[in-house]
């Protein structure tokens, strides 16, 4: 009998481990904290300052996911992890959600058992050239010396490119982003490529960062977004679904300034996201109210981006494929009703 | 090297702070900061006579000036496109992109959304306010003859039919804000180069925010 129950229990376990029957979002609920998996620092994204708090785009998505699970954006835990560490420490239950921009590809949901959530930030590889040189596009940049980091992706990309486009190219390899720099500002390339968030943090880094700019062409695809571990359906759906309520709360003018005033909107789809006329909230697990509590916390998903690496910030990353999609971007979520 | 050494540090502090900062980032409270873009506002009369220096377009905000973005819209190249809500304004140049301006929107430039049209352009205007921005600031001149000190700017684009109007600035520091008076402002660096691109008859589409 005890050998039994033994066996039970170690199936149980098992399942747990696998996932198959995990109850994340009761976990996190009798916890009172969200485990949280961020980048190490990287600006923009997720980085501490002086005093432990950790602020950024990715961070945000922590703190929002706190705010619908547990009614509180300071009720995370941040766990830092690298490159290596990040997908083995969600594999093994040591962070809820991993919210490390991180890009979506098969290989990370069919062989990784991870589930992408959805695309929080559309990056991709793009060019940054002198502002006197006035190009408005990457196919003006015929016979360009081109600055690229040795052994990276971005390699293959820009041959791809220049080639299908019949452009003349000259590849200027360096070991890293510091002579990356360095070369392009030496005069050594005509222009620098990465993908175009790393694009902006580099254009920190010059001498006069003004006068460079980032061509608004992007040539590869770098889908982000936070990941769950597979085989917690409802759990995916609350993390899927603060997305979704960040993105429509943008997209219907629900701001941190007037979520409050959205409570008693006379437009229904607005009623609905704020959980004045709907209980969907409900059914997924939280409030009908959470993607207010979301707002009024740390504002929709246009006002993250602004705060972190738009207008608010240093870095000052145009919205670009970011955008609403009625507004000039991408950014597309399915309906709350 | 000083930035290798820096970096070193930083990665040395986040490895032991990784420890650490889960349990302190509890304590700390965290307060958003509003992001500029979105519904800052600041509270400035008009200067008439105060005159802008020549490369003003360096004295705004690096995310205010113009450049090139990716802009996906199915709107003819050439076609203007204002959001008063970020405090952009678009050039439509096709192919997925366009030529965005930092603005600055005065309280006119929230009143009306639609399409309208460049009817004529000026060089300089002269500047006549009107009565109820005479009665909020009694100080004003009742005329005062285009040039360097004049609250219009270098240039005007007049829309048809509406009191819009894309006008230069003797203030650029107002560039992304919802300020007290006029439409839509450009550094007067800026409006020359819009105004160089856009020919009387030019669509011009104003989008507000949205109505919670």
């Amino acid at each position: 009998m005890k050998t039994f129950l033994a066996l039970v229990a170690g199936a149980a376990m098992a399942l747990a481990a696998n996932g198959a029957s995990a109850q994340t979002l009761k976990t996190v609920k009798d916890r009172g904290t969200l485990n949280c998996g961020v980048s190490r620092g990287l600006v923009g994204f997720s980085a501490p300052d002086a005093k432990g708090v950790w602020s950024g785009f990715d961070v945000d998505y922590c703190r929002a996911i706190a705010a619908a699970v547990l009614n509180d954006p300071n009720k995370v835990t941040f766990v830092p992890l690298s490159a290596d560490d990040r997908f083995p420490a969600l594999q093994k239950g040591q962070v809820d959600v991993l919210s490390r921009n991180s890009t979506w590809t098969v290989e990370r949901e069919a062989k990784l058992g991870l589930l992408f959530t959805g695309i929080n930030y559309y990056d991709g590889q793009g060019f940054l050239i002198p502002t006197s040189r006035n190009i408005l596009s990457a196919l003006e940049m015929d016979g360009s010396k081109v600055c690229v980091q040795s052994g990276t992706t971005a390699v293959g990309y820009t041959e791809d490119f220049f080639r299908t486009n019949n452009m003349k190219l000259e590849l200027v390899t360096v070991p890293g982003t510091d002579e990356m720099v360095k070369a392009y500002e030496d005069g050594r390339c005509d222009t620098l490529t990465t993908d175009v968030s790393q694009l902006y943090a580099l254009r920190l880094m010059m001498k006069k960062p003004t006068e460079h700019i980032v061509v608004p062409d992007v040539i590869s695809k770098e889908p982000l977004g936070p990941a769950v571990r597979q085989g917690d359906d409802q759990w995916f759906n609350v993390v899927k679904w603060v997305h979704f309520g960040l993105l429509n709360a943008d997209e219907l003018g629900v701001t941190r300034a007037k979520v409050d005033a959205a409570l008693t909107s006379k437009n229904p789809d607005v009623r609905r996201l704020v959980g004045t006329d709907s209980d969907y909230g409900e059914q997924l697990g939280l409030t009908r109210d959470f993607v207010a509590r979301m707002v009024k916390a740390v504002g929709n998903y246009g006002e993250i981006y602004e705060r972190n690496v738009g207008t608010g910030s240093k870095l000052a990353i145009p919205r670009g494929l970011n955008e609403i999609w009625s507004r000039g971007g991408i950014q597309y979520a399915p309906p709350y009703r | 090297m000083a930035f290798k050494f820096r970096t070193l540090v930083l990665t040395a502090l986040l490895q032991v702070g990784a420890l650490t900062v889960g349990s302190m980032a509890m304590a700390q409270q965290y307060t958003p900061v509003p992001p500029r873009g979105m519904g800052a506002t600041m509270d400035i009369g008009d200067q008439p006579g105060r005159e802008a220096p020549a490369d003003d377009e360096l004295t705004i905000d690096p995310a205010y000036r113009r450049q090139p973005v990716y802009f996906r819209t199915t709107e003819a190249p050439g076609t203007i496109i204002i959001s008063t809500k970020d405090r952009f304004l678009y050039l439509v140049q096709g192919n997925n992109r366009a030529l965005r301006y930092g603005i600055g929107v005065g309280r006119d430039g929230f009143t009306w959304q639609g399409l309208v049209s460049v009817v004529r352009k000026a060089e300089w205007p002269d500047w006549t306010p009107p009565a109820e921005m005479i009665q909020r600031q009694p100080y004003l001149p009742r005329f005062m003859a285009g040039g360097p000190g004049n609250p219009m700017g270098a240039r005007a684009l007049y829309l048809g039919g509406t009191v819009y109007r894309i006008h230069g600035t003797n203030q650029p520091e107002t560039i992304g804000y919802a300020v007290s008076s006029g439409c839509f402002r450009l550094v007067n660096s800026e409006i020359i180069d819009l105004y160089s691109r856009v020919p009387v008859g030019t669509k011009v589409i104003v989008r507000q925010a949205v109505e919670i």
